[in-house]
């Protein structure tokens, strides 16, 4: 098994220059130490209608009380969602896929050597087609490795992502290599399943990590909604 | 500080309000079965969520003003949307500020 940086095609390079924006950074951060309270209204934000900052305070209004530090984080986090939502309905739904896989990279950093994350990669097994599409993120170590799907909802799952997540762990495993594979979703476990319950597509040893478990992936537990 | 057309408030209770958000959760997937390739998913995701919160919010449970506003003002948010496709993400979205909402931030996973 070994791995290869995808060429980028025009779709790319201008998904590049979003994947480049500060504000991609700059969220994935400030939802690195989200409490599950401020994941789902990063999300709702993210994904609304109204950019009325007051509103969206209104709606979550437990996730702006407590100790000074947690309603600040809770601030910056709706002021950089509203950014996002600000960028037109095309737009933001590439800076959400971006700042998805800048959040798994910046949790999955903070367990395995950061210069050992790699995005954009593509699996190759011996004798095996090359996949089209490359893993969004990846962990490449001499021991073992692990790639990573990232969707921004429940309803970006399916068969073909399914498929290739699955066909990797099968190669690797033949060719005796320690691959985990996974798929991260910035949407509700019970969103996950309802979409992963119709579907005939192999899962195998493809783990799931959604909201509520996102912080697994950087081997920390999550943030306290009472912080 | 209630949010538009909402009851008096001592007149609303966990259920009467769970009620309410339902009732737009089931207009909001018929919004969302306008994609015939989604309509499994989108019944999928409502009984799914429905279940969970009528399992999760008991009829004694307590409600005050500020989560009575942030329920109805998430009600308002999801009648905003024309979209079905829009439709479709908020399907998922929607419970979940109701459940925090209505009972709180809980723990994670």
């Amino acid at each position: 098994m070994r791995f290869q940086s995808a060429s980028p095609d025009a779709r790319a390079v201008v998904y590049a220059g979003i994947q480049a924006d500060p504000l991609v950074a700059r969220t994935a951060r400030l939802l690195a130490d989200a409490t599950p309270g401020q994941l789902v209204m990063a999300r709702a934000v993210m994904n609304g209608e109204t950019t009325e900052p007051d509103r969206w305070r209104r709606m979550f209004p437990t996730v702006f009380r407590g100790p000074a530090a947690a309603a600040a984080a809770s601030e910056a986090i709706l002021a950089a969602s509203l950014e996002v939502a600000e960028r037109g309905e095309q737009a933001r739904s590439q800076y959400r896929g971006a700042i998805v896989e800048e959040l798994t990279q910046v949790l999955v950093g903070r367990r395995v050597p950061p210069a050992a994350v790699h995005r954009e990669r593509r699996v190759l097994f011996d004798g095996v087609r090359a996949e089209i599409h490359p893993y969004d993120v990846t962990v490449e170590l001499p021991e073992r490795a692990e790639v990573y799907d990232c969707k921004w909802g429940a309803r970006g799952i399916n068969a073909d992502v399914l498929n290739q997540l699955d066909d990797a762990q099968v190669h690797a495993t033949a060719e005796g290599a320690r691959v985990l594979v996974a798929l991260v979703v910035f949407d509700a476990r019970r969103s996950c399943e309802a979409r992963l319950a119709r579907s005939t597509a192999p899962r195998g040893q493809t783990r799931l990590f959604g909201l509520e478990t996102l912080h697994k992936l950087g081997g920390r537990p999550a943030a306290d909604p009472a912080r | 500080m209630a949010g538009p057309d909402v009851e008096p408030i001592d007149a609303i209770d966990a259920s009467t309000l769970l009620d309410r958000a339902l009732t737009a959760y089931r207009a909001l997937a018929d919004l969302g079965e306008q994609i015939e390739d989604e309509w499994q998913y989108v019944n999928d995701l409502v009984e799914a969520w429905s279940a969970e919160l009528r399992a999760a919010v008991a009829p004694t449970t307590a409600v005050d003003a500020e989560q009575v506003d942030a329920v109805e003002l998430a009600i308002d948010e999801i009648g905003r949307i024309d979209d079905p496709h829009r439709a479709i993400d908020w399907l998922s979205t929607f419970p979940q500020i109701v459940r925090l909402a209505i009972l709180g931030p809980v723990a994670a996973a």
